[in-house]
């Protein structure tokens, strides 16, 4: 059997793209080498609790948002959304409490009353955000002729940007202070970036009732109602040539599966390792996949709450310590410099709540002890670091949910190295491939690759997060199906 | 690092990762044709250079670049003191 579309791995990127392309009539063929799909959407089950483990929250689902549209495209707009609060993101640095309204003059409104004297800066700030959700669509839509990495927003420095807007440090940190789900680095961070992980947030924001699984699911029953497949324990060891382009995709089993078109959804290095052959590939391009640097991963503490104990908190509190700098994290090993609590939705509808989850940033230097281990097999010192730093992001939480220490009934962590062994990204990266504005050509990746029918989708490509992958998977299907063709579907949708 | 010395270790570097033979390596001879660059490949080239001499090349630099005696020119004269 040969198919139109072989796509290797069921990351949201991959899952979006055969979506999609089933949609567009496409034959299509998900390979996933995991026990489940949905790559870093994968939840787990403990004590008959789903956990989640890359998903928290979602922005711009309101009617003429940034991803209202594509969600209603992909399927995803029927799921049970909950609206956070009006007060969405919440940021504690030592004593003090700021908060992120949704709505940009809301937002905008909000932050000047703990900063009166930024009122002006705060506006712009605002504005330029705004326009995020507008410049998205412009390297998408076939009307417009600029190229997508024109904007001068690439190569400039988001660090640099808010030392130059701001004065007062303490407003850059609280800005700065939801950016967990990005990663803050002064040398590096595109502004782009920075605000394209912010600007849906602050359109509307949204938790799913459920774990991220039910994406997943609604994900794999579109394609199949299309006629594809989503196939697991279905591990790409080759990608074969014949004639100048790729014919076939070998798996770990010996099946071979072959197609007119590939997409990855893996990261780019690993894409071209499974080029065993020379012709396609030069080293200039292979040596550049492999030399690109990845994003630090993270730690999660999942906590399951003794009923009854914690009430619902229906937004998300990020924690600093005193006088905590943001853009220096992950902190030095066995410390926490830095917290988002993120609380599941109740599955009764409740009052309180039976799931929170603690996150940090996490550094894969500080897992490399433990590289050459497998899950469940790590060792006493593994558990005992786990051990303290849950023990740590406790301690900061307790700081936003008093007595969060004595409520908790089971405690479930992961690192980096836990990322790695589930959804096989190098480093248990969290967000991918480190995008660099001082060389964004290098590290914005195109879709295409030198091989004629391979593409590229996911996180490392340009944007990470929720919003982030669905946008690059729009730009993956765009140079497959025509930039008219993905554009019309879209419009059809609103 | 004189010319010499950066002419001799940029023709190494792109004849390994180009897979060209160094011969074709000619200071007058048009870089995309001898290299076979398209839009995705110079890329490439931009991230050799930038990666091995700390050099950033703008994307309005780029037209500059014709020959290999231009990038030999670019290399020379933004090599960091």
């Amino acid at each position: 059997m040969k198919y139109d579309v072989v796509i290797i791995g069921s990351g949201l990127g991959g899952l979006a793209c055969g979506r999609i392309l089933s949609e567009a009539g496409e034959r299509v063929l998900v390979l996933e080498s995991g026990t489940q799909a949905g790559g870093c959407l994968q939840s787990y089950k403990r004590k008959g609790f789903a956990f989640d483990t890359g998903f928290h929250y979602v922005g711009g689902l309101d009617e003429g948002q940034s991803l209202h549209a594509v969600f209603r495209l992909l399927g995803l707009l029927s799921l049970p959304w909950k609206r956070l609060d009006t007060e969405f993101d919440r940021v504690t640095i030592g004593e003090r409490t700021f908060a992120f309204a949704q709505g940009f003059d809301a937002f905008t409104r909000r932050l000047t009353e703990d900063f009166p004297e930024e009122s002006d800066a705060l506006r712009r700030y605002a504005r330029l955000l705004q326009q995020m959700s507008v410049q998205q669509w412009d390297a998408l839509n076939p009307y417009n002729s600029e190229p997508f990495a024109s904007s001068p927003l690439f190569d400039q420095n988001a660090y640099q940007y808010l030392t130059e807007t701001f004065r007062n440090p303490l407003l850059i940190q609280v800005l700065s202070g939801t950016s967990l789900k990005t990663e803050l680095r002064r040398e590096s961070l595109p502004l782009f970036s920075f605000l394209h992980g912010n600007s849906s947030f602050v359109e509307s924001s949204w938790r799913l009732a459920g774990d991220s699984s039910l994406l997943v699911q609604a994900l794999t029953d579109g394609i199949r109602a299309n006629g594809g497949e989503v196939v697991c324990r279905a591990h790409v060891t080759e990608l074969v040539e014949r004639g100048g382009k790729l014919a076939y995709a070998v798996c770990s089993n010996g099946e071979r599966y072959e197609a007119d078109l590939f997409i990855s959804d893996i990261h780019p290095a690993q894409t071209c390792d499974l080029l065993k052959d020379e012709l396609l590939l030069k080293k200039s391009y292979r040596n550049r996949m492999h030399r690109l640097a990845n994003t630090f991963g993270m730690f999660t503490v999942s906590l399951l709450l003794k009923p009854g104990t914690v009430e619902y908190f229906n937004w998300n509190h990020y924690v600093y310590p005193k006088h905590a700098d943001v853009w220096a994290l992950p902190s030095e090993e066995g410390t926490v410099g830095g917290l988002l609590v993120s609380c599941r939705v109740p599955e009764t509808g409740g009052r309180y709540a039976r799931q929170i989850d603690l996150l940090t940033p996490m550094s894969w230097e500080q897992c490399e002890r433990w590289i050459h281990t497998q899950v469940g097999k790590r060792g006493a010192d593994y558990e005992a670091m786990k051990q303290q730093l849950a023990d740590a992001c406790i301690t900061l939480a307790e700081e936003v949910v008093p007595g969060l220490r004595g409520q908790v009934e089971a405690c479930y962590t992961s690192t980096p190295l836990t990322y790695r062994d589930y959804t096989l990204t190098p480093d248990g990266s969290a967000y991918g491939v480190r995008k660099d504005c001082n060389v964004p050509l290098a590290t914005w990746l195109s879709p295409r690759t030198p091989v004629p029918n391979l593409f590229l989708t996911g996180q490392n490509l340009m944007l990470h997060g929720v919003h982030g992958v669905t946008m690059t998977a729009l730009f993956t299907c765009a140079e497959i199906l025509g930039k008219e063709k993905m554009w019309n579907m879209i419009q059809a949708t609103i | 690092m004189t010319r010499e010395e950066i002419i001799e270790k940029v023709n190494n570097l792109l004849s390994e990762e180009f897979e060209v033979d160094l011969g074709e390596l000619t200071p007058d001879a048009n870089i995309k044709e001898t290299l076979a660059l398209d839009s995705l490949s110079l890329v490439d080239l931009v991230a050799l250079v930038q990666q091995n001499y700390k050099i950033k090349i703008p994307v309005a630099d780029l037209p500059s670049i014709q020959t290999f005696n231009d990038l030999y020119n670019y290399i020379e004269s933004h090599l960091p003191a």
